[in-house]
């Protein structure tokens, strides 16, 4: 069993999630994707990006 | 006399108004056309014959009196639980804040619109009640997740859908299928009873033939009236890379004619940003998404039951983040709207795949529909804003082509003005264009 199959069934055990052990290899493709897109959002500068409200059903209000 | 089902919806809620055709006789027509047309495409899986025969006389006597449509799975109905594309009532019966304001317009809802699992899928190729096959050649999809919807349109089976979109689930299978696909803005109705209260980037939307159906569908369902006014001079903000750039060449030069004959003022702009879009509308999908009973789970596809296992084992760190990036997205979308009335560009980067084979051939190469289409359309999930796929012609595949326009917030009339501009420029030439199911 890989790690990352050791670490994903120990954490779907713990929520009580039945997972058919031969559904791992897809979710491992996919999980690896999966982050190899957010850590794009590693990499913002605070600074450039402050953190405020947001009302989706309107436009921003001028900053 | 022709099928009251090759009518549009404003010609058949003239017709139910004038007593030239009962409410009955519109149904009981529209019902003997699913059950003759739809085995080929499974677009309206169940029909509520019995519930509307029932249903008919308490409807209030709105601007939609008697005109049957249908309702995608996502909205739960007083005798019918939302199932989302599963086998499960996952919402209970109810009368949902959408439903409700079409009730009160007079609509009838004859039938449940098929749609992809869950709503995580932009093909049609799953679904408890079997895949969706596309009224242009049935082996191709529908799309998705409103694949249904847009089916049943698309194929006369009814003038007029209600379906949503959380990252293109309307206006994608709008264009795979010819038809209009409007996404309102987020919030714009009540939420209540309806999959789409759970994230923050869903909408409701409405699927039909032409501008026309749309704006009068919308405004039954936002209860407000769209006022029509001019939709020619405006001007068209256009982002190349990737929407136009990584497209079919076919698919571009059909949207490049197509704003030529418009007539618009058309320029380039820029969004900041951008490159970052993808990466925060996928952080807080899947945070928003969560996992589903075991008993559910263990009844969907693997392909959707292993995205929603890996979407959970996501680290949360990036949520935070991926609000930082949002609303400075959305920042720099008002700014491109302050020189821009929409955004433009292809709703689907290639046509309908086949539903063996959902994969697409783009100039960046071979690539999941699913992962494509999505890059198009996630920007009004992102933001809020509404957003619109109109038909404009076929590829040489004989598979529709859709252009995609975004507005600003609150601004649904403006993009189907916008439509109906290019409805009347081109003599309503990909609007009325009828596929082989339906001739």
């Amino acid at each position: 069993m890989s790690e990352f199959e050791e670490w994903a069934g120990a954490t779907y055990r713990q929520s009580n999630i039945e997972v058919d052990p031969s559904d791992l290899a897809l979710i491992e493709l996919i999980y690896a994707g999966t982050i190899h897109q957010l850590e794009a959002l590693d990499h913002i500068d605070l600074e450039k990006f402050p953190a405020v409200g947001i009302d989706l059903r309107h436009a921003p209000k001028p900053s | 006399m022709s099928h009251p089902q090759d009518w549009t919806l404003r010609q058949q809620a003239e017709a139910v108004r004038r007593g030239d055709l009962s409410a009955r006789e519109l149904l009981d027509a529209t019902i003997a056309r699913i059950i003759e047309r739809d085995p080929s495409i499974n677009s309206t899986p169940v029909v509520f014959e019995a519930t509307n025969r029932e249903e008919l006389n308490p409807v209030p006597p709105g601007p939609l009196h008697g005109v049957p449509i249908t309702v995608k799975d996502m909205f739960a109905l007083p005798w019918r639980a939302a199932r989302n594309g599963t086998s499960f009532d996952l919402i209970p019966a109810s009368a949902s804040g959408p439903y409700r304001n079409l009730r009160d317009s007079g609509v009838v809802i004859v039938g449940i619109a098929n749609q992809h699992e869950l709503g995580i899928g932009t093909t049609g190729t799953e679904s408890a009640y079997g895949r969706m096959g596309n009224p242009w050649n049935p082996v191709h999809c529908s799309g998705g997740s409103s694949g249904g919807s847009a089916a049943a349109v698309s194929a006369r089976l009814v003038a007029g859908s209600l379906g949503s979109d959380s990252g293109g689930s309307t206006r994608l299978p709008a264009s795979y299928c010819g038809v209009v696909g409007l996404k309102l803005t987020y919030g714009a109705v009540p939420y209540d009873g309806y999959f789409g209260a759970a994230t923050t980037f869903s909408a409701p939307g409405v699927l039909a033939r032409d501008g026309g159906d749309a704006r009068m569908l919308a405004a039954a369902l936002l209860q407000r009236p769209l006022a029509q006014q001019s939709g020619s001079g405006l001007r068209v903000g256009i982002i190349r890379d990737p929407f136009w750039s990584d497209v079919d060449p076919e698919v571009a030069a059909a949207g490049e004619r197509a704003l030529g004959a418009a007539g618009w003022h058309v320029h380039e702009v820029r969004l900041d940003h951008l490159e970052l879009a993808s990466a925060a509308f996928l952080s807080r999908l899947i945070a928003e998404t969560g996992v589903p009973p075991n008993d559910v789970l263990a009844t969907l596809s693997r392909p959707t039951r292993s995205l929603l296992l890996a979407g959970m084992l996501a680290p949360a760190r990036f949520i935070p983040r991926a609000d930082r990036v949002r609303a400075a997205v959305r920042e720099s979308l008002a700014k491109a709207f302050q020189s821009a009335d929409f955004l433009c560009w292809p709703t689907t980067p290639a046509p309908a795949p086949t539903l063996d084979d959902p994969r697409v051939s783009l100039p960046s190469g071979s690539a999941f529909a699913d992962l494509s289409n999505v890059r198009q359309t996630l920007l009004a999930n992102l933001t809020g804003v509404p957003g619109i796929s109109i038909p404009i012609g076929l590829h040489s595949s004989k598979l529709p082509i859709g252009l995609h326009l975004l507005a600003p917030w609150g601004g649904e009339a403006r993009l189907l003005d916008a439509a109906e501009h290019l409805e009347r420029v081109t003599d309503r030439a990909f609007v009325d264009l009828v596929p082989p199911l339906a001739r």
